[in-house]
């Protein structure tokens, strides 16, 4: 399974970790944060290309999965008093079985249909969320979720975000190259042929998708760690559009493009709105641009351009998508 | 180098270091540095409008206090975009704060940013933060704490405001309805309490909620017109009052029934309107620009109207406060320290735009002004609809308690 | 609390009123979503320029004209920029995967949104309609106001209008042969990019109408697109993705369930458009008429 991944990719990665370990003592508190807040944001849109890119799935409302997670987590310290670690396994497996409930419903449809009954289900989800005030204080929100203090501050949370971001990374890795994962990828690009073989197409699909899910619960516990606040807006339908155009920026037939994709977004996201209010008009322009000149996506670009780094991914990910 | 000598080398090298320290940590008050204010608001979606008023209210006021300076520096501000969003609103309220270092961070319209930043990042990093607009009762209330203050009216004291000039009238049979989320809910929990203690007879007859921002109000208004209330508190504000009083005039609901919103006369609502705006509905809010016709309400329009090309409304107000207790507490507190500043704004007195005084109250760091109670009415002189038959009611009248708010943070 | 037949009339016939205003809207949507096959993200801010150039054209020409002439200009306004938009960059996307496109309609949100922004500013503004549109009708004992009613008669005639189109003239034909099978249609010797630019820059079109003609009961606002993307997308899923009719049928379901909603259950409206569309997808998950493709 991991002979593949090539021992120039190992050691780049390794290079690129230690770096990360020892930017908080030399970056000022902010940075940090950002690093911090990229983590987040990389895991939840990598959580969403395990359905997406891999799998070749509508996931048009991811998001609502990583509130849930997040959600989840934030109650469970808040109301509950419940002990972080026990809150820190229970949400994720809340967010997969909301996913998996969810996408019970979702893989007996296809392509866009597939899409559009999550985004119903989903609005449904934040239309409850939002309303059920005595439960979640509405669209205030929940503030100050009593995180302990050994991960409160800027470099501590920081280490702890990268140690489970890793972690997370890791386990996608064998999942995407191990029998399961690269079924689904055939499942992407030829349903019939599969099923003609024998594969349960609808129950691999469904396995992926609770696989995701989980994986957005971890990521919206994470999110509660770094900000202590939870709000309605994480399950709305524009931060799932978004994480989507993270993807998709990123590369998302590559594996870890999204996560160039999440760093980009918030990069530009934080520091263009520094200096203009306008900044989701550079961000469209962007895209444009990147439409035309890198369609597959910024690292699609590099791997396309720069050889086999990291194996098979160019034999993979191209050629044609079954339609839908 | 020699023993001796090399002792003599480090000696000399000590001295100059301990000189050196004590020189840099000579206090602040021999080096006179510019205050920098962080501002987070909506400037985009249909909030815009009055993170621009808030701004421009701000602005104006900075013009005049910079002209003689603050502790021999100016007030210098920056802006960030959140665009109604939470997640934006705290990246950036960090930003300003761990980046940008500023002194007091100030925004923004959005009650949920609002308490994020407050917990998140007032809180956490030790930086004042005053809440401009938001008006949520929990900034300063349940959630409230050291590092937050507030300068808009909140919900608290609209619901008793509009329970107050409710009361006075002989309308028994209740319909309430409104935007569907937390500012509409609590604008409609804090009337109805005060009108049912103050008129005990008064019956809620139902209740419609509709997603903010929705367009078509039509299909509601006929539905509570069916109920035949006697009178309709509404519960929206922004945009959505917009879509509300239009209704109210096409469907001819106003004409019919009496309807009260918080903030229906507020002239960003009423100006698009123009003449079409419905009569008769009642409204409160604590900033108009024709009333009170005092002479520091008058230059205060002038110059905002020169400066902006239309008049301020109740944003411009309270960032204009904003930036007189800013100024005021700083030169009070002698210092650029947060926790003096603090300190020093607690029970601050600054004058009102319109006359008069406003006092940030030390209890809960709330500040402290009237708020106007008036009905709809179309008059000559003016394109749009103003309000009339205004009645005061002052500061005190309004705002719960020391001991009711405090109560409620110890829960 | 009893509800007397005029009530539930008047209710009925106004839900019914915002089921065709909605059906405009999307039955632009549609056509792009059929002929092109991608959502099309960029219909909201297409249908708040629609608006805000109805705004500005009554501000130039004042009453009952201006107004008339602005539910003319409009959408012609907002099919010049959906031409432009679709000439300068989205025909050369065509032969790309889906994804792309949606992506790139996602963008154009993005632009057009900012663009408005810096064209008309941040305040809010309103149009009234014509005088002519005060007060109310009375329609076997309910009554509705004026404009509302006028909304009822528009609607049909629109859907008439492009049924004429889409069956009767040898362009509508063509589109939708084009919806059905494009390789097709260009192996017969027709230029298929200039049959997708007219299926956009017509459904762009619809959306500017729907736009104006919203206009004048709502408040013009930016943000005004991101709230109908999501009611429009959800519509014309569950009536059938691509087919006219389909948004039709859509359209009513969510304009009369919201309306008999907000009469029997006002507290949870909140929730309605999406427990109906959840409801009608669990039962016929391809939407309730049959997809173009």
């Amino acid at each position: 399974m991991l002979k593949n991944f090539s021992l120039k990719s190992l050691f780049a990665c390794l290079v690129l970790l230690v770096i990360l370990l020892i930017l908080p003592p030399i970056l000022p508190r902010f940075y940090t944060y950002i690093f911090s807040s990229i983590f987040v944001t990389a895991l939840l849109a990598m959580s969403l290309n395990m359905v997406v890119g891999h799998g070749g799935l509508f996931q048009f409302h991811h998001g609502a999965f990583y509130g849930v997670g997040a959600y989840a987590f934030a109650l469970l310290l808040y109301k509950a008093h419940m002990p972080m670690w026990f809150g820190f396994i229970v949400a994720p497996v809340i967010a997969a079985f909301t996913g998996f409930v969810i996408g019970w419903f979702c893989v007996r449809s296809t392509s866009l249909y597939f899409g559009m009954l999550q985004i119903s289900l989903g609005s449904l989800l934040w239309a409850i969320v939002f309303r059920w005030y005595s439960l979640t204080n509405g669209d205030d929100g929940i503030h100050g979720v009593p995180i302990p203090s050994s991960i409160s501050s800027s470099s501590n949370a920081y280490y702890f975000i990268l140690f489970f971001f890793v972690l997370c990374l890791v386990v996608m890795y064998l999942i995407h190259r191990s029998p399961f994962g690269m079924t689904l990828q055939a499942i992407r690009d030829n349903p019939a042929r599969c099923s003609a073989v024998g594969i349960n197409v609808r129950r691999h699909q469904l396995m992926a998708i609770v696989i995701a899910t989980f994986f957005a619960g971890v990521a919206g516990v994470l999110f509660v760690v770094l900000e202590k606040s939870v709000f309605p807006d994480l399950l709305f339908w524009v931060l799932s559009l978004e994480i989507f155009i993270m993807c998709l920026l990123g590369g998302w037939f590559t594996f870890a493009g999204p996560i160039l994709g999440a760093a980009i977004t918030v990069a530009l996201r934080t520091f263009a709105g520094i200096y203009t209010e306008y900044w989701t008009l550079i961000l469209g322009v962007l895209l444009i641009l990147l439409i035309f000149f890198l369609p597959e996506g910024v690292m699609g670009f590099f791997v396309r351009k720069f050889g086999k780094r990291g194996g098979e991914e160019d034999a993979l990910g191209r050629g044609e998508h079954a339609e839908g | 180098m020699k023993k001796g000598s090399r002792i003599r080398f480090s000696g000399i090298v000590l001295f100059g270091l301990v000189m050196t320290l004590s020189l840099m940590m000579l206090p602040a008050l021999s080096e006179a540095r510019d205050i920098k204010v962080g501002v987070v608001d909506t400037y985009s979606g249909p909030a815009a409008v009055y993170g621009n008023d808030a701004l421009n209210g701000f602005k104006l006021a900075l013009e005049e206090i910079n002209k003689q300076g603050v502790l021999g520096g100016k007030i210098e501000f920056t802006t960030r975009d959140e665009k109604f969003k939470v997640d934006v609103a705290l990246a950036m309220a960090k930003e300003l704060v761990m980046r940008e270092n500023v002194d007091v961070l100030v925004g923004t319209i959005n009650s949920g940013a609002s308490l994020a930043i407050s917990d998140g990042v007032a809180k956490a990093e030790k930086v004042p933060f005053i809440v401009w607009t938001a008006k949520d009762e929990k900034i300063t209330g349940e959630m409230g704490h050291r590092y937050v203050f507030s300068t808009a009216e909140n919900t608290a004291m609209a619901g008793k405001a509009g329970g107050v000039g409710l009361a006075k009238k002989p309308y028994k049979k209740y319909w309430i309805a409104g935007d569907d989320y937390a500012y509409g809910h609590a604008i409609a929990d804090a009337a109805w309490r005060n009108l049912k203690a103050l008129k005990p007879d008064v019956e809620k007859i139902g209740e419609s909620w509709w997603k903010i921002g929705e367009p078509d109000l039509v299909p509601y208004l006929t539905s509570i017109s069916a109920a035949k209330p006697d009178a309709v508190i509404f519960c929206t504000g922004g945009a959505s009052m917009t879509n509300c009083l239009k209704a109210l005039k096409a469907t001819g609901f106003a004409a019919k029934t009496p309807s009260w919103i918080h903030t229906a006369i507020d002239h960003s609502v009423l100006k698009p309107l123009g003449a079409e705006a419905p009569e008769g509905v009642m409204g409160t809010i604590q900033y108009l620009f024709y009333y009170p016709e005092t002479p520091e309400n008058k230059s205060f329009v002038q110059a905002f109207e020169k400066a902006y090309g239309n008049p301020p409304g109740f944003p411009a107000f309270n960032a204009y406060i904003t930036a007189q207790l800013i100024a005021g507490a700083y030169k009070k507190a002698g210092t650029i320290d947060k926790e003096k500043f603090i300190d020093a704004m607690e029970g601050l007195k600054v004058r009102s735009p319109v006359g008069g005084m406003v006092e940030m109250r030390a209890c809960d760091h709330q500040a402290v002004y009237p708020m106007y109670f008036g009905t709809t009415k179309k008059l000559p002189q003016y394109d749009f609809v103003i309000a009339t038959d205004i009645v005061t009611l002052t500061g005190d009248q309004v705002l719960p308690t020391c001991d009711e708010v405090l109560k409620t943070r110890k829960k | 609390m009893t509800y007397d037949l005029s009530a539930i009339g008047s209710q009925f016939f106004v839900g019914l009123s915002r089921s065709m205003i909605l059906f405009i809207v999307t039955a632009g949507l549609s056509i792009v979503l059929g002929v092109l096959r991608v959502p099309n993200v960029a219909h909201g801010s297409l249908y708040m320029i629609g608006a805000f150039s109805a705004f500005s054209i009554t501000k130039l020409v004042p009453g009952a004209t201006g107004f008339w002439l602005a539910l003319l200009v409009a959408p012609l306004v907002v099919a010049l920029v959906s031409f432009i938009a679709e000439r300068a960059l989205f025909c050369h996307l065509y032969q790309r995967e889906h994804l792309m496109l949606l992506l790139f309609t996602f963008a154009l949100s993005l632009i057009l949104g900012d663009l408005v922004k810096i064209t008309w500013g941040a305040e809010y503004k309103s149009i009234m309609a014509p005088k002519f549109f005060d007060g109310s009708v009375s329609i076997l004992g309910a009554s509705i106001p004026r404009y509302n009613f006028f909304l009822l008669i528009i609607g049909p005639l629109v859907a008439v209008g492009l049924w004429l189109l889409t069956n009767k003239t040898k362009l509508g034909k063509i589109a939708r042969a084009a919806a059905v099978d494009r390789e097709m249609v260009g192996a017969v010797g027709i230029n298929v990019s200039w049959v997708f630019a007219f299926a956009f820059v017509f459904g762009c079109f619809m959306g500017g109408l729907g736009g104006a003609l919203m206009a004048p009961t709502i408040s013009i606002t930016l943000g005004m697109d991101h709230n109908i993307v999501i009611e429009g997308f959800l519509i014309v899923t569950i009536g059938g993705l691509g087919n006219m009719w389909g948004a039709m049928v859509g359209s009513l379901i969510f304009g009369l369930t919201q309306a008999f909603g907000v009469l029997f259950w006002p507290q949870f409206a909140i929730v309605f458009p999406y427990t109906a569309v959840v409801i009608v997808l669990l039962l016929r998950p391809r939407g309730i008429l049959k997809s173009v493709w």
